[in-house]
């Protein structure tokens, strides 16, 4: 499926003139690798006969669904995300320690947030809480 | 000469002295933690380097995967836990010895055989890297392609898996590469107008994404693993008795996993098997391997960290991983602007030599390290995943952000996380799919000024020598395995029926 919808993109693409082609069309090189894709896999749907993984815990899930919270509120601010997702997850983990969760949601952020912006002088994005720092 | 005496002196700087020593501590550190392994380790230090100048940068990322490499030996020794995958054989025989109260001894053996074998495959990695750029030098485009198809291919051995897996996974991360602006047209492909996909996916925000955020999702599958730590009174360094019955061990296993590092894409954690199985082939006592051998562990350690050396040979003279971990340290060298290949031996020897005396500082520095450290390393193994994995969470996303300051970066890496833990699961191995997507855009331009060169005649690399060697070397690296197993199965029908 995917490299269907993927070969129909690569017939989408412009093509030069022979005169400006060196060597191949800009479509040819991502067809001859889908087509061993789709090769490759067929010879899988044949052949391959691995039982199929465990049923996914519901830690896992949990985990998951955080990092799609942690892609939304990342919209509102990138450190607000980061710290919440990092509180959320170590308590889903089942830490307790009041500490510990400060530690993570906290500190770490803030002492990362500084470490980049004042000596690695990485501008992040604006938002809720790194708009009190830019003003 | 005047290169290696130039790379030298290029180190002889406090800062870039400290930053080494600090990339060892830190090397050490992910090493000695389940989970985090070198090629993680990497990838999570490469946004930090940056900003740096090219030798700092490189000899911190190398300085990584070496004392990384050791350090898995701590955990696998003191709580039975690989710290990195190279080190699960060192498990059989260092736990074993650390429950009978001999930790100490244990990981004297695996700091010793660690730094002799790490010395003996830099010492063969200044000799052979220039011989190797040399004889690639006079290569033309067919034969970089041929080569480049060749270290691909050898992907499909990586790990345990399905080898048609792996090459999936491989196709899967050229397949990625080919998104952005074709080089040799400028036409834009998969872009959909998103003016940041214009220059391709970022290796950054993928590495960290498949090495760090999938395994952070498999860690959430992990939470019930308990980790208990053996007590260890004292480290001490093997007795002269016992270097007189591993020395033949060590060299043996140095040789092997110097020698399996060149290979492309095979790492340190197949070289420790191989070193372990001829350690035990070759002993005169191979009754007490998996009950505490000291050969075991120098058999198993010698060879892991001589293939670091090995595996930074194709990566700096042909410009192919040697390893997962050199692949991210390929990308870190091309972020830097470097070109890894022949020419880095004639227009930036200064720098190759830097590199590869920083790595043999670096192998000094773990010895001690591992000698005088590795009871605080121990305990740091005991950090709960619950604190850990957060921290490792938030440095992951900063650091995607951080190369290109895109918050495209931070969802393809969240993408290539989630993306990675599923192929995981189904039992396709990420590590082929960064070494593709690092490779593809270099695949695709020598195919391109092959068929230039040709005439668009592809057949026709097949009539020249070097490129056959290569494609015949391609075929046996894909088909070899299976060739080899129908005709041990037709010769061996007693084996076959389980007799």
């Amino acid at each position: 499926m995917f490299c269907a919808i993927a070969y129909w993109f690569s017939t989408q693409f412009d093509r030069v003139p022979p005169i400006l082609k060196r060597g191949i069309q800009p479509s040819d090189f991502p067809q001859l690798i889908l087509g061993l894709i789709v090769i490759l896999s067929l010879v899988l749907m044949i052949r391959d006969k691995s039982p199929a993984p465990e049923r996914m815990t519901s830690v896992v899930w949990t985990t998951l669904g955080l990092l799609v919270g942690f892609i939304l509120v990342s919209e509102i601010d990138l450190f607000l995300g980061l710290g919440l997702f990092a509180g959320a997850l170590t308590m889903a983990w089942g830490e307790r320690r009041w500490l510990a969760v400060l530690l993570v949601t906290l500190a770490v952020p803030i002492m990362v947030f500084f470490l980049f912006d004042t000596v690695f002088e990485v501008r992040f994005p604006r938002g809720l809480l790194t708009n009190l720092w830019y003003g | 000469m005047d290169a290696a005496l130039n790379g030298l002196l290029a180190l002889a700087d406090f800062n870039i002295l400290v930053l080494i020593v600090a990339a060892t501590l830190g090397g050490v550190l992910v090493g000695a933690l389940p989970g985090l392994n070198a090629t993680t380790g990497v990838a999570l230090l490469l946004p930090f380097t940056i900003t740096m100048d090219p030798i700092p940068a490189i000899a911190m990322l190398t300085a990584i995967y070496c004392a990384a490499t050791f350090a898995g030996a701590i955990t696998a020794i003191l709580i039975n836990t690989p710290g990195t995958s190279a080190s699960a054989t060192t498990c059989l025989d260092g736990y074993p010895l650390a429950q009978r109260g001999e930790a100490g001894k244990a990981l004297g053996m695996a700091a010793v055989s660690s730094t002799i074998g790490g010395i003996i495959s830099v010492v063969c990695l200044m000799a052979a890297a220039p011989l190797m750029a040399r004889a690639a030098y006079n290569f033309a485009p067919p034969e970089y392609f041929a080569l480049t198809v060749f270290g691909l291919s050898m992907l499909a051995t990586i790990g345990d898996g399905s080898p048609v897996k792996n090459v999936v996974s491989g196709a899967f991360g050229v397949f990625l590469s080919t998104v952005g602006v074709d080089l040799l047209t400028s036409i834009e492909r998969f872009t959909f107008d998103v003016r940041e996909l214009t220059e391709g996916i970022g290796f950054v925000p993928v590495m960290i994404g498949v090495f760090g955020i999938s395994e952070l999702l498999v860690q959430a599958d992990n939470l019930h693993v308990k980790r208990k730590q053996v007590i260890m009174k004292s480290i001490r360094l093997p007795s002269r008795a016992d270097y007189k019955k591993v020395w033949r061990t060590i060299l043996r296993s140095s040789g092997i996993g110097t020698f399996i590092g060149i290979l492309p894409a095979e790492g340190a954690t197949v070289a420790s098997m191989i070193g372990y199985n001829e350690a035990k082939r070759w002993s005169k006592t191979p009754e007490e391997f998996g009950k505490g051998s000291l050969e075991g562990i120098a058999g198993s350690e010698a060879a892991n960290n001589s293939a670091t050396g090995g595996a930074m040979v194709p990566t700096l003279a042909l410009g192919i991983p040697g390893s997962p971990t050199a692949a991210v340290i390929l990308a870190g060298l091309m972020i830097h602007g470097l070109r890894p290949g022949p020419t880095m031996f004639t227009e930036q020897a200064d720098f190759a030599f830097a590199i590869f005396w920083s790595m043999l500082l670096v192998n000094v520095l773990f010895f001690f390290i591992g000698l005088y450290g590795a009871k605080v390393f121990a305990r740091v193994t005991l950090i709960p995943i619950q604190i850990l994995w957060p921290i490792v969470f938030t440095f992951s996303i900063v650091g995607a952000y951080a190369l290109e300051q895109s918050m495209l970066d931070v969802w393809i890496a969240i993408g290539s996380g989630i993306i990675g833990f599923f192929m995981r699961r189904y039992g396709f191995s990420v590590v082929p799919l960064a070494i593709g997507l690092i490779l593809g855009g270099m695949l695709e331009t020598r195919l391109g000024q092959s068929m230039v060169m040709l005439d668009e005649k592809w057949w026709l690399m097949a009539t020249r020598p070097l490129t056959l060697f290569f494609f015949v070397l391609t075929f046996l690296a894909l088909f070899g395995p299976a060739i080899w197993g129908q005709l041990f199965k037709q010769r061996s029908p007693l084996e076959s029926t389980g007799e």
